[in-house]
């Protein structure tokens, strides 16, 4: 392979509950097709994260226990974190790994737990309701719509310099009253589409990878890998 | 019995006998009368037997089943629940359905769902509970692993005498403090080393101070021997204990528990695990381990999960997946075949099957990628999502067969270029392709479950 990625998955031990994990495959999946190959490094409690060491990163969603855990870990991370973001460091975050990219969330029983608000947006919780089920999203600015299952209790709601990810189609979205789904910002995309997102949406996993490969290959002609073609998976 | 027992009895027992002999089904309806009118009617109904409850996510079908098995050898009379009856409609019917005792104590051995258990306990003290794993499982209808433990725990709690027989290499199940006598069993077979779960791997943080548990050895998912270096918490002492682990097969096990032999017609390291929790509760009965030998040895049509459909000549394995750790077990159980063999996935995503199919991200398919399969063929009415993620496993397109049209699988199932054909199906898809196997003559109508 001509390039190489060095890939954090944020917490994979402990964030991996709804296939998750399809979401590092699908990006290995395309990278080999462009010619790249992913070094894929588990980055858990108590370890470092350092924004120099990575070219793109992955938070999927947990467990309510595993999640409270994370949020207080994540806090010694907040500050290379925000530097990986505010550097348009590319960066997939999944159901309890968008929220915990915000200022706070509303943990299973009641009380508020932090997110590190590199990201504008905060969750509240639903009384004894949780949004089950297939959604379809449109992204405005590229025309592409999206695929994928909904399965959250969080009502997340964005903050200024945030775009969603797509508008809903189908499905409830990050609050089901503003017809949003997920988040962008810089090169961060959010959403509470389950866990494989990347493997319905191979589109997404194309933005991700091109933004790492133009960030740690500024001077390389990567027109090639933009034209990769992605052929529908759903 | 109370008048109102009574009748409710009669009219559940009658429309039993009615559905049964005519319409050839009934398994929880004559309940589901019953308890409408006496909803307390398990207390009368079980007040005869000692009850043995078997629950978690992945086992207790043929957990019961060998349990039964395995307690024939020394009490003739059992009571037990056919596969599927595990809620309460289900529960009463089996009692319903029991002929009267004539004499002593006879036993009960039922597979209760994780949420129902609470429903027995209200009405019946059991004997013991038998807790055999809980994995993440088709989470838009079960929820969290903790929710489901502690659902177990709000049953277990109406019955603080009943001993607890739980599988002890999984850390939640010493994670709580229970009034309860427990005995554990657990995998005794290699030496000490340290290690961790591989990463997509659930249930990992200690239960005392939240750091990620460390393993002296593993044997699938999130057991084995687990200690928490952080803060000391480790593995209870193991009561049963597997001692060694022989020749696997897909169709076959042989292993040592507490030092003596066994072997069981069934592949699978978590089919073991249900041969050695029934080997804990026939020991806590009192059964010997010759007897449990005698009873695992005779016992082979409870396998039926994974029975041999002959398709014009061609073996094929029907085998049930639906959470993540079945799945990776089954990938990892027909892996040890040494025969050549093509691969059938077969994905639906109704209710039954859990509408949200992200678990087959979990399944490490990339374990069969160097096996060289000659054929694979995806199907089933979610075979979008089953295939991509084949071709991501890396099975090259050519060797790759997408058939939404389970009628057509059959065929192409024909034309394969092995002997031996696994077809890995969700619950509904199972049933679809055993239809269709039946329509044709290939099997015998009915489940065979």
């Amino acid at each position: 392979m001509s390039y190489e990625l060095n890939v954090a998955h944020l917490y994979g031990d402990l964030m991996n509950t709804y296939g998750d994990v399809g979401n590092i495959l699908a990006l290995n999946y395309y990278a080999k097709q462009m010619d790249v190959s992913l070094n894929v490094k588990v980055v858990s409690l108590e370890e470092d994260f350092k924004s120099a060491d990575y070219d793109l990163a992955f938070f999927g969603g947990g467990q309510d226990f595993e999640q409270t855990i994370v949020s207080q870990d994540i806090q010694t991370k907040k500050a290379e974190l925000t530097k990986f973001i505010e550097s348009d460091g590319p960066l997939l975050a999944i159901c309890g790994g968008f929220q915990l990219l915000g200022h706070y969330y509303i943990g299973a029983d009641g009380e508020k737990l932090p997110g590190i608000g590199a990201l504008d947006h905060y969750t509240l919780a639903q009384d004894h309701n949780r949004f089950i089920g297939n959604i379809v999203i449109k992204n405005q600015e590229t025309g592409e719509t999206y695929h994928g299952f909904e399965n959250h209790q969080g009502l997340t709601y964005l903050g200024k310099d945030e775009r969603p990810l797509g508008n809903v189609v189908s499905g409830k979205g990050n609050n089901g009253e503003d017809g949003t789904e997920g988040a962008i910002y810089k090169n961060v995309y959010c959403s509470y589409f389950h866990g494989p997102i990347l493997t319905r949406n191979g589109d997404i996993a194309k933005h991700l990878l091109v933004a790492a490969l133009h960030r740690k290959y500024p001077d390389a002609d990567f027109s090639q890998q933009e034209a990769l073609p992605i052929p529908a998976t759903f | 019995m109370s008048f109102r027992s009574g009748v409710a009895t009669f009219a559940g027992k009658s429309s039993y006998w009615f559905l049964h002999t005519f319409l050839h089904g009934g398994s929880s309806l004559p309940g589901k009368i019953t308890l409408k009118l006496d909803p307390n009617i398990l207390r009368t109904l079980g007040a005869k037997y000692d009850v043995i409850v078997i629950t978690g996510t992945n086992g207790k079908t043929l957990t019961t089943a060998l349990t039964v098995s395995v307690l024939h050898e020394k009490y003739p009379a059992i009571l037990t629940n056919p596969t599927g009856s595990n809620m309460e409609q289900g529960i009463v019917t089996t009692f319903l359905n029991a002929k009267n005792p004539k004499t002593g104590r006879p036993l009960a051995v039922l597979e209760v769902d994780e949420a129902n258990v609470i429903k027995v306990t209200q009405y019946i003290e059991p004997k013991a509970f038998v807790f055999t794993n809980i994995f993440r499982d088709q989470m838009d209808r079960y929820g969290e692993i903790y929710t489901t433990y502690q659902k177990i725990l709000d049953g277990v709690a109406l019955a603080p005498n009943a001993t607890i027989i739980a599988n002890g290499d999984s850390p939640i199940f010493h994670s709580k403090e229970l009034p309860n006598p427990i005995e554990y069993y657990g995998f005794d077979d290699q030496p000490d080393t340290d290690m961790k779960a591989k990463p997509n791997t659930d249930g990992v943080l200690c239960p005392n101070c939240e750091h990620i548990l460390h393993y002296h050895s593993l044997t699938y998912s999130n057991q084995g021997k687990y200690f928490c270096p952080n803060c000391g918490f480790s593995r209870p002492e193991l009561t049963y204990r597997l001692t060694k682990l022989g020749e696997q097969t897909p169709t076959s096990s042989k292993f040592e528990i507490d030092g003596h032999p066994f072997k069981i017609q069934v592949g699978g390291t978590y089919n073991i695990y249900n041969a050695l929790a029934a080997y804990a509760v026939g020991r806590f009965m009192g059964v010997t381990p010759i007897q449990i030998s005698n009873a695992f040895n005779a016992n082979q049509q409870v396998f039926g999960r994974q029975e041999v459909i002959d398709v014009d000549g061609k073996r094929v394995t029907i085998i049930l997946v639906k959470n993540p750790v079945g799945l990776d077990q089954v990938l990892h159980m027909i892996g040890t075949d040494t025969h050549p063999f093509s691969l059938v996935g077969l994905l639906n995503a109704n209710y039954a099957d859990g509408i949200d199919t992200s678990w087959i991200w979990d399944g490490d398919f990339e374990q069969l990628a160097d096996r060289d399969i000659p054929t694979v063929i995806t199907g089933g009415e979610r075979y979008k999502d089953i295939t991509f993620r084949l071709k991501v496993a890396g099975i090259p397109d050519d060797r790759h067969i997408v058939e939404p049209n389970l009628e057509k699988v059959v065929e192409e199932i024909k034309k394969v270029s092995t002997d031996r054909v696994y077809v890995l199906a969700t619950y509904t898809a199972m049933l679809q392709m055993r239809k269709i196997l039946a329509d044709k003559g290939y099997v015998k109508e009915g489940l065979g479950l």
